[in-house]
């Protein structure tokens, strides 16, 4: 039995009245990367927002390495968000510092690494995302690939157990969106670190995920390995694999 | 002169790196051509391991050495080949702190160079207000009608509070200090005088540098910051025709108006204690207000409205132009704008009383 770092049982949540997700259960599993799939609206970022604990549930369960995220204060809800990353789709940079002090930040704010070690490691963080050279450089002269890497080598900077990444690869060229799977992969092997990605690109679904997990109008249909997501005769996982317009299921 | 060796140890991480890096200094001490670092032995790095490598690099080379590395396992492969452009980095060059001349003269030329770009917009937004309009070149009426608007009949309630309630207590002040020679009467000449001359230009121009010289700030430098100014330019729009010229004869407007409503609530708040606190008959108080003044205050008065909201209107929009970097920028150049308003008011109304105080007396 692999070690299991988050599991959901029953998460419900609301927007006001309307039923976003109704009754999701899944299992992530320490180091592998996890993929959450599913058609646009259908309640992926909302689940992103509940399981990093930026939203609250109307009910349910969300437990992170055995502690429940739904039932935590503020304190330890603080302390569980030191130990996670979170890369956000527009990146998130800060504006006014360079690309290095962005990922400096949390080091300084919550690490207890030397100020004469920070530079370097810094420096490392970037390397592993290729963006060495850029240290120094604003986020204004980013390329938007860039930005997004940059956006990960922040999220990376404590080290965290898991990281949560909101469409590492929306709005890239083919080639740098490659570049980003092959990116996940290796940080993945090196740093043992857990990937919850949510993503449309059937491409890097089929390279980078262990396992997929497909919602649908706020339920999920779907989850198990990615070979068995390839094969499962579920309409609409075919549908989507299939890349096949509403109008053609019966 | 020659080749160092280094062995890596099995693990590397923060604690080992530390000591790692210790021995390298020791024997780095004399000058050495190349580092090489052995990680044959090493089955496992952590971030922290990574940094003080990059760390051990970085020394290397600023000791003029060269810096390796040889015989790593399949397991820190990957490490090490996204590692090799940071290791190869050459160090950035230590800034230069500028010796004293160096950045007086920066300052100075910085200077000029803001304040040829400053009178380039002076030029610009002249043009477009006073002149082009009737070269038939257009003028946006309409944005100019939303703009007397917000920084006029909205700023009304707050300008005449300040100079009522500054009239108020320029009474109170001054009726104690002429108490005893039995003259509380000439604290109506006082107010007017002083409400004429300086107080009510002062006073409302100060408000509305802090109200509407802020606004245009903050509005042109996110419009830069959000490229919408670059758009504008791109559809062949005339920035100051479009976005400047409206604002500046609002304020040009408005302004005067402001004041002179300024001027009516500060005499009301003088009147006030006048009438009710010291027990003149109000038609007593109001002659001797209206006695104290010639049309020269007045108009010396109103004269300096002019240049006040030209500077108003112009330094903000200078600054918010300005503006360099995300949402700081836009912050800071706020401040900026505001900060010089307030100083510019001065030098302006003291050149005026300097005229005024020798060729009329
Ligand atoms: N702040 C909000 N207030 C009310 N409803 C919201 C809010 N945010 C999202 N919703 C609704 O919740 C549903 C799920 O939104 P969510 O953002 O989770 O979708 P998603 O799966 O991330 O979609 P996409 O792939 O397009 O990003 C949508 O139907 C949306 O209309
Ligand atoms: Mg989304």
């Amino acid at each position: 039995m692999e070690d299991i770092i988050i599991k959901v049982t029953d998460l419900v949540a609301h927007y006001g009245d309307f039923k976003v997700l109704d009754g999701v259960s899944f299992e992530v599993r320490r180091g592998e990367i996890f993929m959450i799939v599913g058609g646009s609206g259908c309640g992926k970022s909302t689940l992103l927002k509940h399981l990093c604990g930026l939203m609250r549930p109307t009910s349910g369960e969300i437990l992170f390495q055995g502690k429940n995220v739904a039932a935590m204060d503020e304190d330890e809800l603080a302390e569980m968000q030191h130990t996670i990353g979170i890369a956000f789709q527009s990146s998130g940079l800060f504006n006014s510092m360079t690309v290095g002090d962005n990922v400096a930040m949390p080091m300084r704010e919550f690490g207890n690494v030397d100020e004469a070690l920070i530079d370097n490691l810094v420096r490392f963080k970037l390397s592993l995302v290729g963006l060495a050279a850029a240290q120094y450089l604003m986020p204004g002269e980013l390329s938007g690939g860039m930005r997004k890497r940059a956006g990960l080598a922040r999220a990376i900077a404590l080290d965290p157990a898991l990281v949560y990444f909101d469409e590492p690869s929306a709005g890239l060229d083919p080639i740098i969106a490659a570049g980003l799977d092959e990116m996940i992969l290796k940080l993945k092997r090196m740093l043992k670190t857990t990937f919850v990605i949510v993503t449309h690109e059937l491409e890097s679904i089929r390279l980078v995920a262990d396992r997929v997990l497909m919602l649908d109008k706020g339920k999920v249909v779907f989850c198990g390995a990615l070979d068995e997501a390839m094969t499962a005769p579920i309409e609409r996982l075919r549908q989507f694999f299939d890349r096949r317009p509403d109008e053609y299921i019966t | 002169m020659s080749d160092t060796r280094l062995k890596a140890p099995d693990k590397l991480n923060g604690e080992t790196g530390a000591r790692l890096f210790d021995e390298a200094r020791r024997i780095c001490r004399k000058d050495i051509k190349t580092l090489i670092l052995d990680l044959s032995q090493t089955r496992d790095m952590d971030s922290l391991g990574g940094a003080w490598l990059l760390k051990i690099a970085e020394y290397a080379r600023r000791r003029g050495g060269e810096f390796k590395w040889e015989g790593q396992p399949e397991a820190i492969a990957d490490f090490m080949a996204m590692l090799a452009p940071a290791l190869k980095m050459k160090p950035r060059p230590a800034r230069k702190e500028p010796g004293m001349f160096e950045s007086l003269s920066d300052a100075l030329t910085g200077a000029a160079c803001e304040f040829a770009e400053f009178l380039n917009l002076c030029v610009d937004a002249i043009y477009w207000t006073a002149v082009a309009p009737f070269e038939g070149k257009g003028f946006r009426f309409d944005a100019f009608l939303d703009e007397a608007h917000e920084m006029g009949v909205r700023a009304i309630r707050i300008v005449c509070l300040m100079n009522f309630l500054l009239g108020l207590i320029i009474a109170m002040l001054s009726a104690k200090q002429v108490e005893a020679f039995g003259m509380q009467i000439y604290v109506a000449n006082l107010i007017m005088i002083g409400f004429a001359r300086e107080l009510a230009a002062i006073m409302t121009a100060t408000v509305v540098s802090a109200r509407t010289g802020a606004a245009i700030a903050a509005e042109l430098a996110t419009m830069k910051v959000q490229e919408e100014i670059d758009a504008l330019r791109g559809m062949g729009i005339n920035v100051a025709q479009y976005l400047i010229a409206p604002k500046l004869l609002a304020l040009l407007v408005v302004l005067p108006c402001l004041v002179t409503l300024g001027l009516i609530s500060g005499l009301a708040g003088g009147a006030v204690w006048g009438v009710f606190v010291l027990g003149f008959r109000p038609s007593i108080w109001y002659q001797q207000t209206l006695g104290a003044a010639y049309m020269d205050d007045i108009i010396q008065g109103m004269l300096k409205t002019v240049f006040f909201a030209i500077a108003i209107a112009l330094i903000g929009c200078h600054n918010g132009l300005r503006v360099a970097g995300g949402s700081r920028g836009v912050g800071l150049m706020t401040t900026r704008a505001v900060v010089m308003d307030i100083f510019m008011l001065i030098c302006i109304d003291i050149v005026f009383a300097a005229i005024f105080y020798y060729l009329l007396g």
